[in-house]
């Protein structure tokens, strides 16, 4: 399981601001914790006006590369502030995202192509998400080809199943369990990505149906999370879950977190 | 409590349909029950508020009204309805598919008495200058989620305007506050949709 550490991200509250304060020492931080936590990229997105974004994804992009080497993800559709982002990143940068929507294949695409970045494809596009298997299978092979046609390698596109919200609609899990299946069927040596905190919106106690849905997507197939490396239940669930598909040799992996202290709550001192 | 607010909001389903149509058998007046589904969602909507309930409770309570307003309007021989306090445009701008927080406010906005059109997502700014112009709202609502949405809010007002809409506008969702109110254009904006409620029983008068 390949984890992309989701919480650069300026839509969030506390982000936004440290971005409009220059707070740099927040973002460093920030950037590290993830790291700690076992993030392989670092998502960052500086959701913010399109006329501020590419001031604001630089001042961003150079404070985490001063203090990781892990790569980063680059969150923006933006394809100005793509374009300025891929001439200040050292490594070979994750774009996210590209979907069936004209503009974001036309704009960003060409870009991937070009600098050889691994690429998330979200399976919706400009008729928005489909409800069901069939209707996001049908955007996923549209965008296998023009991938392929782009000379981009199916190892480098991880395709986003996309989770809605099952307190509007409870069909919502299987419809992404469903697409994650066949997308492992149709497309073996493709990534399949999925950032989770959709699906609980509206509900209460959301950690416990993200981490639940977690576990039933990594079964499904899915070996990309987007998630927060830092939240320990989470974590542990993921544990758990590579636990239980044979995918811990020995077992070793569970064990060694469990002497970290990752798979449960700290005692509190009596 | 009659027992057809406590079904409603107990979201028993089946009971509530069935007592409103026991009600209307007996003789109660269509408009009663119509009152009581009212008190029932003004409950829910508090409760909702206080985080007792939560978004499919709500979607489930519109259900529920819905199956029995088809049950209610036929027998209904005058145009009064319950009536409404004011009328409101919502919808979701151009290239934001987002309506999670726009059903929510539609839903306060409604069981607070304000009879409520909404456009749903992704709404060229043509279809919400023909809407003030049929409906001829007291209130219009944009929502949107991403950045992208700030310059369709402010093509959308400004589009609005020209045409002559004097009503007031508010928006919301994600990050929006006071400098992109400013920046669209906007009469106001809020966080939730206890906010919105706020602003349109404000603007109303009410």
């Amino acid at each position: 399981m390949k984890i992309i550490g989701e919480k650069i991200n300026g839509t969030r509250k506390a982000v936004a601001a440290a971005i409009a304060n220059r707070d740099a020492e927040f973002i460093q931080n920030l950037a590290k914790k993830q790291v700690d936590g076992g993030a392989h990229w670092l998502d960052v997105n500086a959701g913010t006006h399109p006329d501020r974004e590419v001031d604001d994804m630089l001042w961003l992009i150079g404070l985490i590369q001063d203090v990781t080497d892990v790569p980063l993800c680059l969150d923006s559709a933006n394809p100005k502030a793509l374009a300025a982002a891929l001439s200040a990143v050292k490594k070979t940068p994750m774009i996210n995202s590209i979907s069936g929507e004209p503009d974001r294949l036309s704009n960003v695409l060409p870009i991937v192509a070009q600098h050889g970045c691994d690429v998330i494809a979200l399976a919706m596009d400009d008729k928005g998400i489909p409800a069901d298997v069939e209707g996001r299978m049908a955007v996923v092979r549209k965008l296998f080809d023009l991938t392929r046609s782009a000379n981009v390698p199916d190892e480098k596109v991880y395709v986003d199943a996309l989770v809605m919200t099952i307190a509007t609609n409870t069909e919502a899990g299987k419809a992404t369990l469903d697409t994650i299946r066949a997308i492992r069927s149709e497309y073996p040596k493709a990534h399949i990505s999925l950032g989770l905190s959709n699906v609980s919106f509206g509900l209460p106690v959301r950690s416990l149906v993200n981490r639940t849905f977690l576990t039933l997507a990594v079964a499904a197939g899915m070996d990309t999370a987007i998630i927060d490396p830092n939240d320990r239940e989470l974590k542990a669930a993921l544990f758990a879950t590579d636990l239980l598909l044979g995918m811990d040799k020995h077992c070793l992996n569970y064990t060694r977190a469990f002497r970290k202290g990752l798979l449960e709550a700290p005692k509190p001192l009596t | 409590m009659n027992a057809l607010v406590e079904a409603i909001t107990d979201m028993r389903e089946e009971d509530a349909v069935r007592t409103a149509n026991e009600m209307l058998d007996r003789g109660t007046s269509p408009i009663e029950v119509l009152e009581s589904c009212r008190e029932a969602m003004g409950i829910i909507g508090q409760r909702f508020e206080a985080g007792d309930c939560f978004v499919p409770e709500l979607i489930l309570a519109g259900e529920i009204l819905r199956q029995i307003s088809d049950v209610v309007k036929p027998n209904v021989t005058q145009a009064s309805d319950v009536k409404k306090i004011g009328r409101v445009v919502i919808g979701t701008v151009q290239g934001d598919i987002h309506d999670i927080g726009k059903d929510i406010v539609t839903f306060m906005l409604d069981v607070n008495g304000f009879e409520v059109k909404d456009l749903g997502v992704d709404v060229p700014m043509a279809k919400f200058v023909e809407a003030v112009k049929d409906f001829k709202p007291q209130v219009v609502g944009l929502s949107g989620f991403l950045t992208l949405a700030y310059d369709p809010m402010k093509n959308t007002i400004k589009a609005m305007r020209d045409a002559g809409f004097t009503g007031k506008v508010m928006i919301g969702g994600g990050q929006i506050d006071e400098q992109i109110r400013q920046y669209a254009g906007a009469d106001g904006y809020g966080k939730d949709a206890m906010a919105a409620v706020a602003l349109a029983k404000g603007w109303i008068g009410a």
